[in-house]
């Protein structure tokens, strides 16, 4: 199991240039649990997540990893303990399926050392994990939009990351892959340990499939908790403006929000 | 390198590129033959026994023996600037992550061109030094400038900007270089050879000189390459990756730019060999730095020295300058690679 590490934003106020998106969020990241980030289009969730990730700068307040900042962290040994799956990363053009996972290996390698037999079982655990070792020496560019989601997430596991940051990884993927990365997550999740830091859209989803969740409000947290405790049609208000019903959903028990528009609602 | 035992143990882990065997010892025949053809080829062609004797038994005809022996200086110097530019293309491709990058296409060659002639004009320089100096600042600043109005608007660098942007700067460049050489009429005969690109000239003394920028941009370009191969993944996944995107840029591209600038200052502008090179052996064995870097050194000194003994035999019986064979073969390929979508995509 992966080693416990406290995890804290505090009172984090960041943006871009002329812009500043997140107001002052204070949280702790629950670790070896899975979270989610939920809030409307625009609020901040993608940009918190690169915040806590180190891709960008915060204006003012503190991110730290067990007590110390994150940009005190030399790069490579930082990128040991904390990974990040961006939400639209790269394809080189003629890239295999190994090839790419590999690269997830960088943080582990010394120029001169080389590939050791450690990278080349993390390359294999992490296909294996994602299910995709049959397609090691495919091109990327043949793959369907779920394997590649999958191949980009197994480069995110080769590298061994105590803690997991995505970036909206089942955007863009039809329902059957959304739920079959967010199954594939969660057997990390339970087997290894692996803190897991995520934004998603799908409010349904993340209610069933988080741990933990971070409402998020114009850049400000409005709740936070276990779904069961805080997603409620209030909080929907509150975070979408929109109206809705909470009921249990009757396959995994979480909280489901049913929404309610102006047409379509029984009297 | 990886580890070939480990390899065969976990075939799905593999990481050396399919036909990477093949492909070295395919361009390492080629490197044999086009020695072998530079040799052989120029105003007076001569059969394989003739260079073997005038290469290993100088006494049994020494006339050969003497063209032999100047063609060799010759060959050395395109394999090692063929090797430089197809790295340095490498090397601008990476640090963009735009297929198109070449030292020529950006403008970059155009710059180095520029801050020579005004050199010979203005400061009367003279020396191997100070042509490579020079070349490398006018090469440096130049690759800034293109970059720089290569990105302002939407989008970023698009490889469509970039190249309308070094189209743009090398044609105001040319037309500087113009004025600066047309009222000069001595300087321009001893310009003139130089400014289209030619590898005859370059003596012993020049690739001395020449050398050390080579060893320091190629070993910067083989330390580099691992985090190269990280950047390829976009600049959010290499910090996530650990690598300091800004730091790994700026080294890189001045390996590139002082690569391209060495040749330039002692060759003159030849156009094309970094793009021909690296995409050659990008389409041969993937995308992997680690591999793609010293195979397009290869590729670079092949396609340089091949198009140099072109230039010799269609030229002939004096020649035709390397860097117009060059850009004869390397236009047609650029406007190919312009037209496919995938271009953006790197």
């Amino acid at each position: 199991m992966k080693p416990t590490h406290q995890f804290l934003a505090e009172d984090t106020v960041a943006g871009y240039e002329h812009k500043t998106i997140i107001h002052g969020v204070s949280l702790s990241i629950p670790s070896n649990k899975i979270s989610v980030i939920i809030g409307a289009n625009a609020c901040g969730k993608s940009t918190l997540l690169k915040t806590m990730a180190r891709l960008i700068k915060p204006e003012s307040g503190k991110i730290t990893l067990d007590g110390k900042p994150i940009d005190k962290f030399a790069p490579k040994p930082l990128a040991k303990v904390l990974g990040l799956l961006p939400q639209s990363p790269i394809v080189p053009e003629g890239i295999s399926v190994s090839d790419l996972i590999g690269r997830g290996r960088f943080p582990h390698q010394s120029w001169l050392g080389g590939w050791t037999k450690k990278d080349y079982e993390a390359v294999a655990e992490a296909m294996e994990i994602m299910k995709i070792t049959e397609l090691a020496n495919r091109n990327i560019d043949e793959l369907s939009g779920g394997q590649r989601q999958r191949v980009w997430i197994a480069m995110a596991l080769a590298q061994q990351t105590d803690i997991l940051f995505l970036d909206e990884p089942t955007t863009f993927l039809d329902i059957t892959y959304q739920v079959e990365i967010l199954d594939l997550l969660t057997d990390l999740n339970r087997k290894h340990g692996t803190t897991i830091v995520m934004v998603l859209h799908d409010i349904n989803l993340s209610a069933r499939y988080a741990d933990y969740i971070f409402a998020l409000r114009e850049g400000k947290l409005l709740a936070e908790g276990e779904p069961s405790e805080v997603i409620t049609s209030e909080l929907i208000k509150d975070v979408f403006g929109l109206d809705s019903t909470v009921i249990s959903d009757p396959v995994s028990g979480s909280p489901l929000i049913v929404p309610i528009g102006r047409h379509h609602v029984v009297k | 390198m990886a580890n070939l035992t480990a390899s065969q143990d976990k075939p799905q882990g593999t990481q050396v590129p399919k036909r990477f065997a093949i492909v070295l010892i395919v361009g390492l025949i080629a490197l044999g033959v086009c020695v072998l053809v530079s040799l052989a080829f120029g105003s007076r062609a001569m059969g394989l026994k003739e260079v073997l004797d005038g290469l290993f038994r100088p006494e049994v005809d020494s006339y050969s023996a003497s063209v032999v022996q100047k063609r060799i200086g010759r060959t050395v110097f395109s394999l090692l600037a063929g090797g430089a530019l197809g790295v340095s293309g490498a090397l601008m491709q990476a640090v963009t992550r735009n297929p198109i990058a070449d030292p020529s296409i950006l403008g970059v060659n155009t710059g180095a061109t520029l801050f020579v002639v005004g050199g010979i004009a203005f400061l009367n320089i003279g020396s191997a030094n100070e042509y490579i100096v020079l070349a490398c600042i006018g090469a440096a600043i130049t690759a800034i400038f293109v970059f720089g109005v290569g990105s302002l608007g939407r989008g970023g660098a698009t490889p469509i900007k970039l190249v309308l942007a070094g189209a743009a700067t090398s044609a105001a460049l040319s037309s500087l270089i113009s004025a600066i050489m047309i009222p000069r009429a001595q300087v321009m005969d001893q310009l003139r050879f130089w400014q289209v690109g030619s590898v005859g000239a370059a003596t012993w003394d020049d690739i001395a000189v020449f050398s050390p920028f080579l060893i320091v941009g190629i070993l910067i370009a083989f330390v580099t390459a691992p985090a190269l191969n990280a950047l390829a993944l976009g600049d959010e996944a290499a910090t996530g990756l650990g690598v300091r995107t800004g730091v790994l840029r700026l080294v890189a591209s001045a390996a590139g730019v002082v690569l391209c600038g060495a040749v330039t200052a002692l060759a003159g502008p030849i156009g094309f060999v970094g793009l021909l090179a690296t995409h050659l052996v990008r389409l041969l064995i993937g995308p992997d730095q680690r591999y793609l870097i010293p195979m397009s050194a290869l590729a670079g000194a092949v396609v340089l020295t091949v198009s140099d003994v072109i230039g010799r035999i269609l030229g002939s019986p004096g020649e035709l300058e390397v860097g117009i064979v060059t850009a004869f073969v390397g236009a047609p390929i650029l406007i190919l690679l312009a037209m496919r979508s995938k271009v953006r995509s790197l």
